[in-house]
């Protein structure tokens, strides 16, 4: 009796283990077939038609889902209604935001949903999140938009991507699961970036400094001992991210997310760069590094709170904002100036340590792809169109409603009613082409940020993404490596001579040499497929 | 002075008492040990009092330079957002823990029962769980496709209504003070099922009830990660959701800033150590306030246990 309930109930545990296995592997499937029959049974009818005109709105409304993150938003009811009442006589869709915060638990919040094929239209993605453009697209997860079979973005978007930087549109190729094409739609934001050297002026110029006395991150020597015997112990002259300095020292960019690897470009001319990878730590410009960081360490120039990545962060923005520094690091935004001179009192300038880059990494720095699971993904893409050349929808959903989140100042300024924006701040650069907003009152005129764009460089590797996949333990066992001793040794806060080659030997013998065959190897195929 | 001698020989006749100095030293390594615990949380709140300056300038410290409302004042501006979540978290823990308890108390007193025919088979089934789940994917798609846990208290709940840990734990309490003799005698007094379990077995066994209780109120309150998958609508956001975002936010900035171009221009404030300092204060107050009341019967649960022994 009993041997028969047992053998009855491990029957039923079986067939439910292989049930929820199989709804387990139910994730986006690589196939384009899934969506065309849906897509081309909706499109027939307006594909001959211009989207977006009056004459052609779709009869049926739909609601259009889409998640991002980066965003602080608590109340949007009023501006969805504005933006469904504003596309009615467009294209007759409901909007339906799903805000993710900055918070790691949001990103995996995205990747679990579209891992299950949740009933989400328009999922962000890009080149730093667990779900990165490359990978998706991949495993299937984006809708391909510019399949020869289906060519949605020629039905739903013509001109969209003409109207983009090319290196954006260069960098949005991606071998996917339905061939090498387009699986998303970059943001027009910063398309390049630039290592700055965050000066503070105000201090440099009392101690008779200029602009150009400030060249080579080798040569701050004299100039920080300068400034730190006038302004006491307690004073930390040099302001440093110090993974971001080891790079600006350098000139070199991330390959991977996790930046065991380099790439090494030409600061003047990041174009006539060689097309070769690099394992960070293991170079004699890393060692080179080391030293002089040291140097300035143990000289006082470093605040001691860089060298741990927890205390880091709050220890530089508290120095920004009292302007206790005389040199720091910066990721360049166009006009960043106007805000924090103002913001710190003092004088700022944004000292290029090289050339502006493009990389795979920042012109993937923010996308939005169309979910194999939407059921309406032409009605998404031609939301997203009229987002990216309609400023007064783009307006509407990245500011809120004029009279109740701003206020206008003048024709193309705005102020921001900071009430409103507590419960209603979106991130801006991943939805939609940043230009089309009006100003912030202060900001920098659009023009300083198109001049930037037209400066950055693309590298030779832009468009390259390194796959970990075939190395992936060696990759996972040096990520420990790094976290082990990176952090100290970029901030000079020990000795090189001693720890440097324990850390060296430590990455060869968990296989770093392997993870840079395999990542030049991908990078010649790469190349070899251009 | 009668009074203190009287005192003093009732001490010294209390039953199993020891010696005055070993006393003392109990004393004294129980009070550590209670400091132990206490002063971190001490610290927690002279932190969210402590102005960002001098965090930034010289760490923590119990005696600040400079005392600061500012993390108070922020969480009040955010007030709506904050009064949204505690009351998301007090209704999913409240709801959540009674309907916990109950089913815990009905599933394990079906498996303490000895004469029931499939009590073998429902404890392998709860027992299964434990050693094996379905992977998030599988979960979350059961969940919330199937089951429609999705931004609603269910979806805050029901995940966490059954819990074979604590099956075994209520099991075992019934087997330890619940003796069978008592069930059969209330069966020949003509005792049905319900009757036996509401009137005889459940007031006996009350210390592991609240025992149990316990245990899902703080799991309760202290869960995020669900909030996290199924709830989209931030008026139903539980506080611990909250907590975490604001935590990771911040360790997200100091991640990746420099890593995908200048993203902190695009950024709103931060929230910072001393306001998420101020977030704990007011998340861990009120389950504090629930300790002592459970406390009671868990300390006379000891004692049954000791009696019993």
């Amino acid at each position: 009796m009993m041997s028969k309930t047992k053998r009855v109930l491990a029957l039923v545990l079986t067939v439910l283990m292989a049930i929820s296995m199989l709804a387990a592997c139910g994730e986006p499937q690589p196939s384009s077939t899934s969506t065309t029959p849906s897509t081309s049974a909706s499109a027939s009818p307006s594909s001959s038609a211009d989207p977006g005109t009056t004459s052609n709105v779709p009869a049926e409304k739909v609601t259009i889902k889409w998640m991002v993150i980066g965003s602080n938003v608590t109340d949007d009811s009023d501006v969805m209604a504005a933006i469904e009442e504003y596309l009615a006589d467009k294209i007759n869709i409901k909007l339906e935001m799903i805000w993710g915060t900055w918070a790691a638990a949001d990103s995996e919040r995205l990747l679990t949903s579209l891992n299950a094929g949740d009933p989400i239209d328009i999922y962000f993605t890009c080149s730093w999140t667990p779900n990165e453009y490359s990978a998706m697209a991949r495993r299937g997860a984006f809708v391909r938009l510019d399949d020869p079979n289906n060519n949605l973005l020629e039905k739903y978007a013509p001109g969209l991507f003409e109207s983009l930087h090319p290196d954006l549109a260069r960098a949005a190729v991606t071998d996917g699961a339905a061939g090498k094409g387009i699986y998303a739609i970059p943001t027009y934001k910063e398309v390049g970036q630039q290592y700055t050297w965050d000066l503070n002026m105000t201090l440099l110029k009392k101690y008779g400094f200029t602009v150009d006395d400030i060249t080579n991150y080798y040569e701050f020597g004299p100039i920080l001992e300068k400034v730190k015997q006038g302004e006491g112990k307690d004073f930390y002259p040099l302001n440093a991210e110090p993974f971001v300095m080891e790079r600006m020292a350098n000139s070199n960019d991330l390959v991977d997310a996790e930046s065991l690897l380099a790439f090494y470009f030409d600061p003047v001319d990041p174009s006539k760069s060689e097309a070769v990878i690099k394992a960070r730590y293991l170079t004699p410009e890393f060692e080179k590094y080391c030293k002089k960081t040291r140097e300035y360490f143990l000289a006082g120039y470093i605040n001691p709170a860089a060298a741990n990545g927890q205390t880091m962060g709050p220890a530089r923005t508290a120095a920004q904002d009292a302007a206790a520094y005389a040199i720091g690091t910066e990721v360049y935004y166009p006009g960043y100036e106007y805000q924090t001179g103002p913001k710190r009192g003092i004088e700022v300038v944004y000292k290029p340590a090289q050339a502006g880059i493009i990389s795979t990494t920042s012109a993937r720095g923010s996308m939005n792809g169309i979910s194999t699971a939407s059921k309406n993904p032409d009605r998404a893409l031609q939301f997203l169109y009229l987002l990216n050349t309609d400023p007064k929808l783009f307006t509407m959903l990245g500011y809120g409603l004029e009279g109740v989140h701003y206020a206008k100042f003048s024709d193309d300024e705005v102020i921001r009613n900071p009430e409103a924006q507590a419960v209603y701040n979106p991130w801006l650069a991943g939805l939609g082409k940043l230009t089309q907003l009006p100003r912030i009152k202060g900001q920098a005129p659009w023009s300083v940020f198109e001049d930037f764009n037209k400066a950055c460089k693309g590298t030779p590797i832009l468009g390259f993404a390194f796959d970990t996949t075939p190395v992936k333990d060696q990759y996972a066992a040096l990520v420990n490596v790094r976290k082990e001793f990176a952090d100290a040794l970029t901030a000079g806060a020990v000795d090189p001579d001693t720890e440097l080659p324990k850390f060296i030997e430590k990455l060869k013998a968990n296989g770093m040499e392997e993870v840079l065959a395999e990542a030049n190897r991908q990078l010649e195929e790469w190349k070899a497929a251009q | 002075m009668y009074r203190n001698t009287m005192a003093i020989k009732k001490k010294s006749a209390r039953l199993g008492a020891v010696s005055v100095p070993a006393e003392i030293l109990f004393h004294i390594i129980i009070g550590g040990f209670g400091l132990m615990c206490f002063i971190p949380f001490i610290f927690t709140i002279i932190i969210s009092f402590t102005s960002e300056k001098s965090i930034a300038v010289n760490g923590f410290s119990f005696f600040p330079e400079e005392w600061s409302l500012n993390a108070y004042k922020y969480l009040f501006e955010r007030a709506r957002q904050v009064a949204f979540s505690t009351v998301s978290s007090v209704i999913s823990t409240s709801v959540g823990t009674v309907f916990s308890v109950l089913i815990c108390v009905l599933y394990s007193y079906a498996m303490f029962r000895k004469d029931y025919k499939l009590r073998q088979f429902i404890t392998f089934f709860s027992f299964f769980t434990m050693m094996f789940g379905g992977g998030l994917t599988a979960t979350y798609m059961v969940s919330k496709n199937l089951l429609g846990l999705y931004n609603n208290y269910w979806a805050l709940i029901v995940p966490l209504l059954v819990n074979p840990f604590n099956f075994i734990i209520m099991r075992t309490f019934y087997q330890s003070s619940v003796p069978d003799a008592l069930i059969e005698s209330a069966f020949i007094d003509g005792s049905g099922e319900y009757r036996t379990l509401f009137q005889i077995v459940l007031p006996i066994s009350l210390p592991g009830i609240a025992t149990i209780a316990l245990f899902n109120m703080i799991a309760y309150w202290n869960e995020w990660f669900i909030g996290m998958l199924y709830i989209d609508k931030s008026k139903l956001m539980p506080l611990q959701l909250l907590l975490v975002k604001m935590q990771q936010e911040a360790e997200f900035v100091a991640q990746n800033s420099g890593k995908i171009g200048s993203i902190s221009a695009h950024m709103g404030p931060v929230p910072t150590e001393s306001l998420r300092m101020a977030l704990v204060v007011i998340i861990v107050i009120p389950i504090a306030f629930a300790y002592p009341f459970f406390q009671r019967y868990i300390i006379s649960g000891l004692t049954i246990g000791a009696v019993k022994g």
